[in-house]
């Protein structure tokens, strides 16, 4: 099909820049997730690419072809809207073949295609009936075979799951990321679920108020999160983050909250040394850590009292407060402690994550960039 | 079954108190009045005295010879005719265009298009009068004169050598000036409830304006162009009072700018002050309106379009 390239694009509404000098690639046939929390930005992009708004600034390229100036029509992308957008005094066949008919296809070649498209998508019976007549379901597939139904080199997708319950979502997932790979065409996906961006993406690009933050496959979204923003976005629950002081007497330590220190290990070492600041910012997944009776071996541990405690039925969250910080620990079900007990939480080794406090960047890649830099 | 009846009932009868006293009496009043020989509301005298089908037959035989009451019918069919297709087709214009541009200007546009309707009818009537006025004075024959298209002055609405369409245009345009807002205000807000994806999927679907105007916009607003077409259609078969100030003033010829509704005004209260005949065409006109309104509604397939209640009671 296609690669999608964004080239320094900024767009502004008025005085508010909702995105912000994005250099962004979407690769050929790849499956994409734009994720970020609501006014980040990321429906802007999408939006961009289809030409729906000009970029204020920047180039946006399709190939090797400059698309910038093009209109909607012009670009060869079919757009799937979260609310589906069919239009309701068409049938769904006529709504699939609406793109078709626009551009003077023969009908008998309409005919042909609509067919195949809908019979692809399993709603080929349901093609004398108005969207009206639709459950949220049907009409989502609907709204994706008038999009697929123009073969087009690019699939934009608004968000096009979050009207669905939650079961179907979870369905038409998997259906969703298998027609993509059958078709092999270059898909945007926005979303602000994480999940759906990490169970569908090839590639997963986080932003935050039209800037991007990480532009990463799921599991190095998950595990290496590049700042405190991805940290405290992707999880469920969030990863914990909180600040804490240093200490560099023989070798960099934290002093942890409950008034524990730990000393980092050698990957971090490095870094701390040559910047040495005086506070970082700490932070681990919930999943990570586990609740203990005594502090033992070498993992990072902090003390503090049980504050709740959540049966989730496969799993307990446990909330412990430790001076004035929440931690959430993600525990077995049987792990039950009472509130107000004095418990340890233990991090994994190497799950600790360290954010340098000015610029909140992850260490990890503050090193590897040195490293790489020279 | 029975308490369901109830409750209907309770729902509606505030409008149906309103309608009885507002609208069946009255009819039925001026069906019993088209039978009796009432003039200069003798209402003691002649209200009780029944002629049987009298005024009817003489509406007939009018209807049948009287010249000026042809002039009459035909102003009827053509000024409702053409009103309302300017009310209508021409609303729905003025509603796209100003749903496709700015908001701003659009305001300033849709406002000036109200003009005509919060304008005080008097002041209306005033404005066209000196507009269309037969001497020198007036003020098109004044600015054709001095442009020189002109030699001598033209007795716009009333001169025999251009009647009648030149009585009809007249009404005509003034009342379509009136009338074409509302439709614009219809429309424009029932486009605006269309959603934004709607328009962005049609665009990225290909669909040029034009092809969002025909596929997208007017087929959604179809319940409400079917509803101004009937709503300005009985207006325009029952309203007279534009007209009538344009005929009382002599802007436009006496027959030629009368409709049936106004004949019915005029004869009841104004010329003849014939109550009874009078009553007899009003009576005619409402069957011609009920018949046309339901006509409409069938043409523009209504009984498709109601869709099951919402909810229960």
């Amino acid at each position: 099909m296609v690669e999608v390239r964004l080239e320094g694009v900024t767009k502004r509404f008025g005085r508010v820049t909702a995105v912000n000098n994005v250099n962004l690639t979407f690769g050929d046939g790849e499956f994409t997730a734009l994720l970020g929390p609501s006014g980040s930005g990321k429906s802007t992009i999408l939006y961009l690419v289809a030409g729906i708004y000009k970029p204020s600034k920047g180039r946006i390229y399709f190939g090797d072809r400059d698309v910038t100036d093009l209109m909607p029509n012009e670009r060869n992308i079919g757009l799937v809207f979260q609310n589906y957008a069919l239009y309701p005094h068409m049938t769904v066949y006529d709504n699939i073949a609406f793109p078709l008919k626009l551009r003077k296809t023969p009908p008998e070649v309409i005919r042909d295609k609509v067919l195949e498209v809908a019979k692809f998508l399993h709603i080929h019976e349901l093609l004398d009936r108005y969207p009206a007549q639709l459950s949220g379901g049907q009409q989502q597939r609907v709204a994706l075979a008038r999009a697929l139904v123009k073969e087009p080199e690019v699939l934009l997708l608004d968000e096009p799951l979050s009207n669905l319950d939650a079961l179907l979502r979870i369905k038409i997932r998997s259906e969703l990321k298998r027609i993509q790979k059958e078709l092999g065409v270059t898909a945007i996906y926005v979303t602000h679920d994480q999940s759906e961006a990490l169970a569908m993406a090839d590639k997963v690009v986080v932003i935050n108020r039209g800037v991007i933050q990480q532009e990463a496959p799921p599991d190095t979204i998950y595990n290496e999160p590049r700042n405190v923003f991805v940290a405290s976005f992707i999880g469920s629950p969030p990863a914990n983050i909180f600040p804490a002081t240093m200490d560099y007497t023989e070798e960099p330590c934290i002093n942890l909250p409950g008034g524990t220190r730990h000393c980092v290990e050698d990957e971090y070492a490095g870094v701390l040394w040559r910047m040495k600041p005086s506070k970082v910012i700490v932070g681990f997944r919930p999943e990570h850590a586990e609740i203990v009776e005594n502090p033992v071996d070498g993992r990072p541990v902090i003390v503090g009292e049980v504050y709740t405690v959540e049966p989730l039925g496969r799993e307990n969250i446990v909330t412990v407060a430790s001076e004035d910080i929440h931690l959430k620990v993600i525990t077995p079900p049987e792990v039950r402690p009472e509130a107000g007990e004095l418990v340890y939480v233990a991090v994994e080794k190497g799950k600790l994550m360290l954010f340098d406090p000015q610029t909140e960047v992850n260490l990890r890649y503050i090193a590897r960039e040195w490293s790489q830099g020279g | 079954m029975a308490r369901r009846g109830r409750q209907a009932l309770f729902f509606l009868l505030p409008m149906l108190i309103l309608v009885v006293a507002f609208y069946i009496l009255p009819l039925i009043l001026t069906a019993w009045i088209s039978f009796t020989p009432l003039t200069n509301w003798r209402v003691r005298d002649q209200l009780d005295d029944f002629v049987g089908l009298e005024n009817y037959v003489n509406l007939y035989y009018l209807a049948r010879y009287d010249p000026d009451f042809h002039k009459v019918l035909q102003t009827t069919l053509v000024f409702v005719t053409f009103t309302l297709f300017i009310n209508v087709v021409g609303g729905l214009v003025l509603a796209i265009l100003t749903y496709l541009i700015d908001e701003r200007i659009s305001l300033a546009y849709r406002l000036l298009w109200l003009l005509p309707r919060m304008t005080p009818l008097a002041v209306f009537g005033l404005l066209w009068y000196y507009f269309f006025y037969g001497g020198p004075q007036g003020t098109l024959n004044s600015f054709l004169l001095k442009l020189g298209v002109i030699d001598e002055p033209v007795r716009w609405g009333t001169d025999p050598a251009m009647l009648p369409y030149s009585a009809w245009a007249i009404i005509v345009f003034v009342n379509g000036l009136v009338g074409v807002s509302y439709g614009m205000i219809i429309f424009y807000s029932a486009f605006k409830n269309i959603p934004r994806e709607l328009i962005i999927a049609a665009r990225v679907d290909g669909a040029r304006t034009w092809e969002v105007i025909r596929h997208i916009l007017v087929p959604m607003v179809r319940w409400h162009i079917v509803f101004v077409t009937v709503w300005q259609l009985l207006s325009l078969i029952t309203s007279y009072t534009h007209l009538f100030v344009l005929v009382q003033w002599s802007v436009v010829d006496k027959w030629y700018g009368t409709t049936l509704a106004l004949y019915v005004f005029n004869t009841a209260f104004f010329d003849v002050k014939n109550q009874g005949f009078a009553a007899a065409a009003a009576v005619i006109l409402v069957i011609i309106g009920s018949i046309l309104g339901l006509v409409t509604l069938r043409i523009m397939r209504f009984s498709q379009m109601i869709s099951p209640p919402r909810g229960d009671i």
